[in-house]
């Protein structure tokens, strides 16, 4: 540089100066970059208004939809908690029509108060599947709510038949023999006087042909499920 | 010779504080970026009129302080009128700027060609 210099000091002076000068200025630009590198990564603290201003409002209408996205969700899953009591309900009361309707029809065990009443063949006479059919109606007239022989579960569909003179069939293939063992579960007490009618009673019609026949009454008759299947080939649900 | 030597010691001596100096907060770096602009500014102003042989110490120095500080205070006042003055320091300091280099580069092509002769 060429500079109009009189003396030594005055170079002096303006070399100071421009020292001082430069030093000022790569000071003051060292710390703006720094400041700036910083405030790109610095939070909120750092930015300008208008930045400020884009943010909250994009940062609203996040929330925003954010809201309306957690109260649909919240709708949602009130209906569907209400589905669910719903369906619960009617899933109980289901299961216990069910249940109801199997006990009814033989597919549960079940026990209760009633009657044991134990046939036993003499050397008089024997039980024929009449005198079984007629006990199993007799009780079933008394209110017996379920019934079973040797274990054999009485259902609507039970059969009795007689094939030898010493086998009785019973639910199509179950064979039984003396002692009948036939158990019944309803009001006990109307269930043995119904058979212990003097003269025209079961009892008494049985004992007249010589057979052996003995009713027992009990708090706690258990009696077990029809344990086949139960299988309907021609009956469809009318419409 | 002796001035680019404290020149250079002074720009070494300012990027060593430059780097130790903590950050200064983002609203005031507006305010530092303008007085740098400024002070740039008045920098290629000395060096142009060292060219053109008519530079002034006192000018020189009085430039440097005095614009940074005014280019400041214009950008305060903008802050509280909500309007950007510190664009117009901007353009004003810049554009001089290009003038000042413009005429720094004419010296030099024209010292190149006379070299050259």
């Amino acid at each position: 540089m060429k500079l109009k210099l009189k003396n030594n000091k005055n170079t002096i002076a303006i070399s100071l100066i421009a020292g001082i000068l430069s030093l000022l200025l790569i000071c003051s630009m060292l710390i703006q970059f720094k400041t700036i590198n910083k405030s790109k990564e610095q939070d909120i603290e750092g930015l300008r208004n208008d930045e400020l201003k884009r943010q909250i409002a994009s940062y609203k209408s996040r929330y925003e939809e954010t809201r309306t996205q957690y109260e649909e969700n919240q709708n949602k899953i009130r209906e569907y908690s209400e589905t669910i009591h719903d369906t619960d309900a009617s899933t109980s009361l289901i299961d216990k029509e069910i249940e109801e309707s199997n006990a009814t029809l033989g597919l549960t065990d079940v026990e209760g108060e009633g009657v044991i009443i134990t046939l036993k063949d003499t050397n008089e006479a024997i039980y024929t599947a009449e005198d079984l059919r007629t006990l199993v109606n007799e009780l079933k007239y008394a209110g017996a709510e379920a019934i079973s022989i040797n274990e054999n579960r009485i259902i609507n569909l039970t059969d009795i038949v007689t094939i030898t003179d010493s086998f009785i069939v019973i639910n199509a293939n179950a064979r039984i023999s003396s002692p009948y063992i036939v158990k019944a579960i309803g009001d006990k007490t109307y269930l043995s006087s119904t058979l212990n009618t003097k003269n025209s009673g079961f009892v008494d019609l049985m004992k007249i042909n010589y057979l052996d026949i003995s009713v027992e009454q009990s708090n706690n008759v258990q009696i077990k499920k029809y344990t086949k299947d139960i299988e309907t080939k021609y009956m469809k649900e009318a419409e | 010779m002796m001035m680019t030597i404290t020149m250079i010691i002074g720009c070494v001596l300012g990027a060593v504080i430059g780097l130790l100096v903590p950050a200064i907060p983002y609203s005031a770096s507006k305010y530092l970026a303008i007085a740098i602009v400024a002070a740039l500014d008045s920098v290629f102003g000395g060096i142009a009129s060292n060219v053109k042989k008519n530079f002034d110490v006192s000018v020189f120095i009085s430039g440097f302080f005095v614009n940074a500080i005014l280019a400041m205070l214009l950008t305060y006042l903008g802050q509280r009128l909500n309007v950007d003055i510190y664009l117009a320091a901007i353009i004003v300091f810049i554009g001089r700027m290009f003038n000042n280099l413009g005429i720094i580069r004419r010296y030099l092509l024209e010292k190149a060609k006379r070299a050259n002769k």
